[in-house]
């Protein structure tokens, strides 16, 4: 076989070469001499295997070596750069004003930094590994901080807010007040931040302290002068009235030269009273005062009635008044005489601004809006004027007022109406071209109510956000809470209309300031606010012993009622808000009554009736009786009432009478009597109704606001007697 | 000729109107208060009433509730006189049973029409 020996040489050398690679890498595995033979053995092929594998396996090994060598300098890479980033997140822990805590699934402390340890006042046992956050409220709790609470309950709570981003403020015994803000994690714990916010808070506390100085000095002044209105306007009365009384005499006596005086006297006294009219209509503005009053109308005859109004006055400057309203045009839903103030304004100042030109009122429909167009052919203005036109005290020229007169408050007046109605009211002009004004309304009042809030949310900048509203000397007030400033509107006005005093609150941080301070009778409270939302809000309001018996009615666009009842809500209200069904809710709930029973026994029906009205206003149930007999009977019929209402001079059985039995039973003999009496009483009746009763008022005007006031006295004094007997 | 019963506690406001009344033809009776307006009322059986709202002793409210509640006078009707041009002020005098309602200052000739449509109406 010529051709077995070179081929012999070539395995002999590739053999040859292996070896050297291996005993290369340091290792010796089989004998050079045997290879050959070995190989002459097996045959070519078979050696080619056994050469490749044993070439791979050495080669793997090599590598394998060299991979623990690089995953050894991984793992000493990663433990540096994790010793390293440890450093920094503790350098950068323990460097935060804020404390910083977080949790696990099972609510057990992970990591926290210094000032969390500081703010949160935690003993040393619970920053172990087998205590955890529940355990901790609960030694809160058992240390007194839950009030009367049932401490179950409250942790109940407290875990169940956890699922939630929630944040509320805290007081600490030292005075320090902080912000903790708690958030889940995604593993199912949560993270706690604790910020000291004292400084902010007093800082805060300063603003609002000087806010309210000056809103109440604004109040102040506003009310002033709404409740001046009577008395500058009667005066004002006999001047108009005897004027024209005169002028009626003169005529009949044939004095007629008298008349031009007389007519001048008249009309200033008129000219005055339009004057005096805008400014309490402003102050009125201003004072939260100003009512709306919506109902449906058609829109042609309140446009002949402000023409003929008009007219007269357009003649005087020998202007053309065009009129362009189809009598077909249909009806709007609006408050009518606001209506017709403003296009009065609007109309009088074209005629006043133009001479011997057009003054036009057109009305036409934009979809769901009215819009009523004044254009005339007078002065007209520049810009500049234009952008004070709508500002109060600020009339375009103060030449214009000896010119032309008013106060310049018709516009500012005009602008205000209109948007209490959901619209607004636009002008453009040109020097000496004359001035084009549009007032623009809703035409139906649901579509006011998202314009109004469109519109509040543009002025935001500009217009004072109400804080308080309605009926502001109302005895009831309610706690507005809401984001929106188209809710506060609305809600403000028909709670106004209501007689409501209202309170509004934008955040629930606001919210709970008011109404730790106001005390409010019942809150409205809006589910979806940013930074703090309703619920949290409502558990805070719950949580707080002071607050926690307000009535709280939740608005909301869904139906969560569930949820409203298990966190201690008194309602539950599904957006759009139903009036009906809040004015229902809050009469049932408001009134610092709140359900308490009053027996009146009174033979003289008309007091009777009038009291019933008051207390039932004021959230009482009340009973009636006409004499003592019938007194008795009803106690025997009913349960205990809170407080009894006695008149003393009644047929069939008296007042004394009923009172003896009274306090001889030992089921009512502590019942709280007020006595309410016309009898003038000598010593001995005071005497008697000194040892049976706990307060004698005597009928008169003032009965109403004195009873009232003994009431609630003798519920207060009755509640806090029995919680100091429970407690 | 008819007969009215002016219930108004200013002076200077009850002479005037008074007079204006008077000269038109009316015979005018006056009350200071609602309580002497109420006694009136029944005494004086007047064909109308011009009511006052913020009154002394008994106010312009409860003045016209307790005529309306009376059956002898029920049927006189009240127009109810305000300073209060407010719109709340005419819901709440109509709910104390006024048949009508005017703002001060008066506008006599709009009164006067006021006054003869309630008159005419009580003929038929």
């Amino acid at each position: 076989m010529p051709s077995l020996l070179p081929m012999r040489l070539f395995w002999q050398a590739v053999a040859a070469a292996f070896v050297v690679i291996g005993v290369a890498g340091g290792v010796v595995m089989l004998s050079v001499g045997g290879v050959p033979l070995l190989l002459q053995a097996a045959g070519p092929a078979a050696v080619a295997t056994i050469l490749s594998a044993l070439a791979v396996g050495l080669l793997a090994r090599q590598v394998n070596i060299t991979l623990a060598r690089n995953t050894e300098k991984m793992r000493l890479h990663y433990e540096r750069e994790l010793t390293r980033k440890t450093a920094e997140l503790r350098s950068t822990l323990e460097n935060m004003h804020q404390g910083v805590a977080m949790y696990d699934a099972d609510y057990k402390l992970l990591t926290w930094n210094q000032q969390f340890r500081e703010y949160l006042d935690m003993p040393d046992e619970f920053f172990r590994r087998d205590r955890s956050f529940i355990d901790y409220l609960r030694y809160l709790g058992e240390r007194g901080e839950f009030g009367e609470q049932n401490i179950e309950s409250v942790i109940a709570q407290r875990v169940e807010q956890l699922k939630r981003v929630h944040s509320f403020e805290r007081t600490r015994p030292d005075g320090t007040v902080l912000d903790v803000y708690r958030a889940p994690t995604p593993d199912g714990g949560f993270i706690a931040i604790y910020t000291d916010i004292t400084e902010r808070k007093q800082a805060e506390q300063e603003l609002m302290r000087a806010m309210e100085a000056a809103e109440a000095a604004n109040r102040v002044k506003s009310g002033f002068l709404a409740n001046m209105s009577h008395e500058l306007r009667t005066p004002l009365n006999a001047i108009i009235g005897y004027s024209q009384m005169l002028q009626e005499e003169a005529q009949d006596a044939g004095q007629s030269d008298l008349l031009p005086d007389l007519e001048k006297i008249e009309n200033a006294g008129k000219h005055l009273l339009g004057l005096i009219n805008d400014i309490l209509d402003l102050s009125k503005i201003e004072a939260g005062r100003m009512t709306v009053f919506i109902e449906e109308t058609n829109v042609a005859s309140v446009v002949i009635e402000v023409r003929g109004i008009i007219e007269p006055l357009a003649a005087k400057n020998g202007n053309r008044l065009v009129v362009d309203c189809p009598a077909e045009f249909g009806t709007i839903e609006t408050d009518v005489t606001k209506l017709k103030q403003s296009l009065l304004n609007l109309l009088s100042n074209a005629s006043k601004f133009t001479k011997n030109g057009t003054v036009e009122l057109a009305v036409a429909r934009d979809s769901d809006r009215v819009i009523f167009r004044v254009t005339d052919t007078g002065i007209g203005m520049s810009e500049e004027q234009m952008g004070r036109l709508f500002q109060a005290f600020a009339q375009a020229d103060s030449s214009t007022t000896r010119k032309f007169g008013g106060t310049g408050l018709g516009l500012v007046i005009t602008r205000h109406f209109a948007r209490m109605l959901g619209g607004d009211v636009s002008v453009t002009s040109r020097p000496g071209q004359g001035s084009t004004f549009s007032l623009v309304l809703p035409a139906r009042q649901a579509d006011a109510i998202s314009q109004a809030g469109a519109a509040a949310q543009q002025q935001s900048g500009t217009t004072p956000r109400r804080t308080v509203s309605g009926d502001v000397a109302g005895e009831c007030a309610v706690l507005v809470i809401d984001d929106d400033e188209a809710v506060h509107d609305t809600v403000g006005n028909m709670l106004g209309r209501e007689g409501y005093r209202v309170l509004h609150a934008r955040t629930g941080r606001e919210a709970l300031d008011i109404a730790r301070k106001e005390r409010p009778d019942a809150i409205t409270l809006d589910v979806m606010m940013p930074q703090m939302d309703g619920w949290s809000v409502l558990t805070a309001l719950k949580n707080d012993n002071a607050l926690a018996d307000i009535p709280v009615i939740m608005l909301s666009m869904l139906n969560e009622r569930a949820i409203a009842v298990q966190l201690g809500a008194a309602g539950y209200i599904t957006k759009p808000i139903d009036w009906g069904q809040l004015s229902t809710m809050l009469s049932r709930l408001g009134g610092r009554g709140g359900g308490a029973r009053v027996l009146i026994v009174d033979d003289d029906p008309e007091m009777r009736g009038v009291t019933r009205r008051m207390l039932e206003r004021s959230g009482y149930i009340v009973g009636e009786a006409t004499n003592g007999e019938e007194g008795l009977t009803w106690l025997e019929a009913n349960p205990a009432p809170a407080v009894i209402l006695l008149d003393l001079m009644m047929p069939v059985m008296d007042g004394f009478e009923f009172l003896e039995r009274v306090r001889a039973s030992a089921t009512w003999r502590e019942l709280p009597v007020i006595v309410v009496t016309a009898k003038v009483l000598d010593a001995s009746d005071i005497e008697i109704l000194r040892r049976l009763t706990q307060r004698v008022i005597e009928k008169g005007a003032s009965t109403a606001v004195d009873l009232r006031g003994a009431i609630r006295e003798v519920l207060k004094s009755r509640g806090a007697a029995a919680k100091a007997t429970t407690a | 000729m008819a007969k009215i019963l002016l219930v108004e506690d200013n002076e200077m406001n009850r002479d005037m109107l008074s007079r204006r009344l008077e000269r038109k033809g009316f015979e005018v009776v006056m009350a200071p208060d609602g309580q002497q307006g109420v006694a009136l009322a029944a005494s004086e059986a007047p064909d109308l009433i011009l009511m006052d709202m913020s009154l002394p002793v008994v106010d312009g409210w409860e003045a016209t509730r307790r005529v309306k509640a009376n059956d002898a006078t029920r049927g006189i009707p009240v127009i109810a006189l305000t300073a209060h041009a407010m719109v709340g002020d005419r819901e709440k005098a109509l709910n104390a049973g006024c048949d009508d309602y005017d703002t001060k200052p008066v506008d006599f000739p709009r009164l006067l029409g006021k006054i003869e449509l309630l008159l005419q109406r009580g003929k038929e």
